[in-house]
């Protein structure tokens, strides 16, 4: 859908955004703008509101205060362009979330059919095509149960690719998953992030970020601590906070 | 000798003979002891007093009935009572606990506490003495002359009269088929794997079968039509009783909208609990994908659900064909009434609560092969894990 918006309003803008669970305040006056096709790593310490803020992005959290603009369109308690941002946003979640009760196919088709009404024989020629790129064409018919984490969690990138969004929104995707699978979500991955998409990742891969990122984002308590190319980030980093944090993830 | 002994199959077929025989040697010998006792007493055993007439009434049956009647067609009518009762009490209560239970998970905070107050009310007094409740309610209800108007219903102390249609039984009967297999064919064909199409891909033609079935069901209410009346007959006042429309009797009454609601509530429960056995990771999937609410609602959460709640469903259902049984408090002729006054006015005890035990096993045994067999055909593939 890359016409349907202006090439030079940023993918994602966010102002002064605030999110609060009760008294706990999660985000605290988040600043960040993501440009169009440009690849964004988010890592940070367990309850740092990585989840938080970019779960706000496609509104499955909302923000307190503050602005958060996608492709132009402001989210707000408009339901329209809640709709229209979903449609743009596709997400890919740390447990993969599939439709246990519908073929690795059917996922796929569903949201192209239901939210875009894309004949059938036209999302599934589509469906095959992601799953190809994804590579399990060959699992197209069996259910999410019956294949292994790492399948299960290409099937929901390819599920979200479906949707052909403009911006992709990872969380954890390879969290979940044992050693020897991460590697192939990340091939996949790295492979997506040549294509020009929007993909704002949060991720403790730090060798993903190094190859793929075009910045990469610390945060720490609900706050943006550090943003730099991956180069400064891992090699100067300014704060101390992401200094003990780097030791940390990089140090074994 | 003893080695075959150690044997696991050969212990295993030794096992299950030895329970056979312990189970035989109990039934004979307690067939055998009542055989005595009744034949001291000059009761003749046998199944010979299922040809003999009544000689007593039933007070509500689908079937003619007349005291000439033998007590098999009796039993007959008993089991075709107790189902009519436990049908429309299963879809009364399986469309009250929809609702209910769709109120407790809501977001409305309203609603949640209407449904809970529901819940914890009906849930907690005692089935016998809710029917007894709406019995003497629905015979405390003003006579026919003064009766109260409830939307179509006419409700009076003779019973609640309701508007009935102009077809002949024969017709009603053939249209209730149709209607029937025009619901029970789309879940057949949303299911079964025998065909060459998967079962998602077949939308179009469920939809096709069940229009096509109800339409069926209507044209042959029109047919059966009575000629030169109207379609439907609206109970009306006459004289001092209510002509016309469909009567339903107090006991009737009482009894669907005590097994109704009562079982409201724990179907409302069980609703609620599938509906809560759902991930919310699958909703958020679907909420990031751009589906509405209701798609939502009716592609991911109702069917994961429905699959949580069937096993359990199965066993209330159960629960509920057999509490018709409380029909006797009221006096309402269901198959164990029936087969009570039996009792009382053959003396054939044990033949007639044979009777009575294999009509309930068979019903409830069809009602739990019925769900195993949807369980099977839509049970989630693979290994589940949960988030
Ligand atoms: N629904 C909620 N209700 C209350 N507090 C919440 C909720 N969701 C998150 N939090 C809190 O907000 C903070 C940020 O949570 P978040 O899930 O965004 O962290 P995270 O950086 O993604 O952590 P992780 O690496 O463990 O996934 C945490 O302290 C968490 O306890
Ligand atoms: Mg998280």
């Amino acid at each position: 859908m890359a016409d349907t918006h202006p090439t030079n309003v940023p993918a994602v803008q966010i102002n002064g955004m605030n999110k609060f669970y009760g008294h706990f305040h999660a985000l605290k006056n988040i600043h960040l703008t993501v440009h169009r096709g440009e690849k964004v790593v988010v890592c940070g310490p367990s309850g740092s509101g990585k989840s938080t803020m970019i779960r706000c992005i496609n509104r499955l959290e909302e923000h307190n205060s503050g602005q958060i603009t996608v492709l132009g369109t402001e989210l707000n308690d408009d339901v329209a362009s809640i709709d229209g941002i979903r449609r743009e946003v596709g997400m890919v979640f740390q447990h993969f979330n599939l439709f246990p009760h519908m073929t690795v196919l059917e996922n796929c088709v569903l949201a192209p059919m239901l939210v875009r009404k894309t004949p059938r024989a036209q999302a599934e020629a589509a469906a095959m095509r992601y799953l190809e790129k994804v590579r399990i064409p060959e699992q197209a018919l069996k259910y999410p149960g019956q294949l292994s984490g790492g399948q299960q969690q290409r099937v929901a990138i390819a599920r979200s690719l479906c949707m052909e969004p403009e911006i992709l929104l990872f969380d954890e995707p390879t969290s979940a998953l044992d050693p020897e699978m991460i590697s192939e979500v990340l091939d996949v991955m790295v492979h997506l992030a040549s294509e020009g998409r929007t993909m704002i990742c949060v991720t403790h891969e730090m060798g993903f970020a190094r190859r793929v990122a075009d910045r990469v984002i610390f945060m720490d308590a609900g706050e943006i601590v550090e943003e730099a190319d991956p180069e400064t980030f891992f090699q100067s980093p300014s704060s101390d906070r992401t200094k003990q944090f780097l030791s940390q993830v990089l140090g074994h | 000798m003893i080695r075959i002994l150690r044997h696991q199959k050969v212990r295993n077929i030794l096992l299950q003979a030895l329970f056979v025989a312990v189970v035989l040697v109990v039934v004979v010998g307690g067939w055998r002891n009542a055989q005595q006792a009744l034949s001291s007493q000059n009761v003749v055993s046998g199944f010979g007093f299922l040809q003999k007439s009544t000689g007593w009434d039933v007070n509500f049956s689908l079937l003619p009935a007349s005291p000439n009647d033998p007590y098999w067609w009796f039993f007959v009518i008993g089991i075709v009572n107790t189902l009519f009762l436990g049908t429309l009490g299963l879809v009364l209560a399986t469309l009250i606990g929809g609702l209910v239970g769709i109120a407790r998970t809501s977001s409305n905070e309203l609603l949640q506490l209407l449904g809970r107050l529901y819940v914890d009310f009906f849930r907690n007094i005692p089935l016998i003495l809710q029917v007894f409740f709406w019995y003497a309610l629905v015979t405390n209800l003003p006579s026919p002359r003064n009766a109260i108007d409830f939307g179509p219903l006419v409700l009076s102390n003779r019973g609640v009269y309701m508007p009935a249609l102009n077809v002949g039984g024969w017709h009603v009967f053939a249209a209730a088929v149709a209607a029937l297999a025009a619901l029970a064919l789309p879940l057949w064909l949303r299911t079964t794997r025998r065909l060459a199409t998967p079962p998602e891909q077949r939308g179009a033609l469920v939809w096709r079968v069940l229009a096509g079935g109800l339409l069926l069901a209507a044209a042959i209410l029109l047919l059966g039509r009575t000629p030169g009346s109207p379609l439907i007959d609206a109970p009306l006042l006459q004289g001092l009783n209510l002509r016309g429309g469909l009567r339903v009797s107090p006991e009737f009454s009482a009894l669907l909208v005590a097994i109704g609601i009562y079982g409201g509530a724990y179907i409302g429960e069980i609703v609620r609990g599938g509906f809560k056995a759902v991930g919310k990771g699958q909703t958020e999937a679907a909420h990031s994908l751009g589906l509405s609410p209701w798609q939502t609602f009716s592609r991911i959460r109702l069917p994961l659900a429905l699959r949580a709640m069937l096993p359990i469903l199965a066993n209330q259902y159960i629960w509920l064909i057999k509490a018709t049984t409380l029909g006797i408090a009221v006096g309402f002729t269901d198959f164990f009434m029936i087969v009570a006054v039996t009792i009382n006015q053959s003396g054939q005890t044990l033949e007639a609560i044979g009777i009575l035990m294999a009509g309930f096993l068979a019903i409830n045994l069809s009602i739990a092969a019925i769900f195993n067999r949807i369980n099977r055909a839509i049970a989630l593939k693979g290994n589940q894990l949960r988030s």
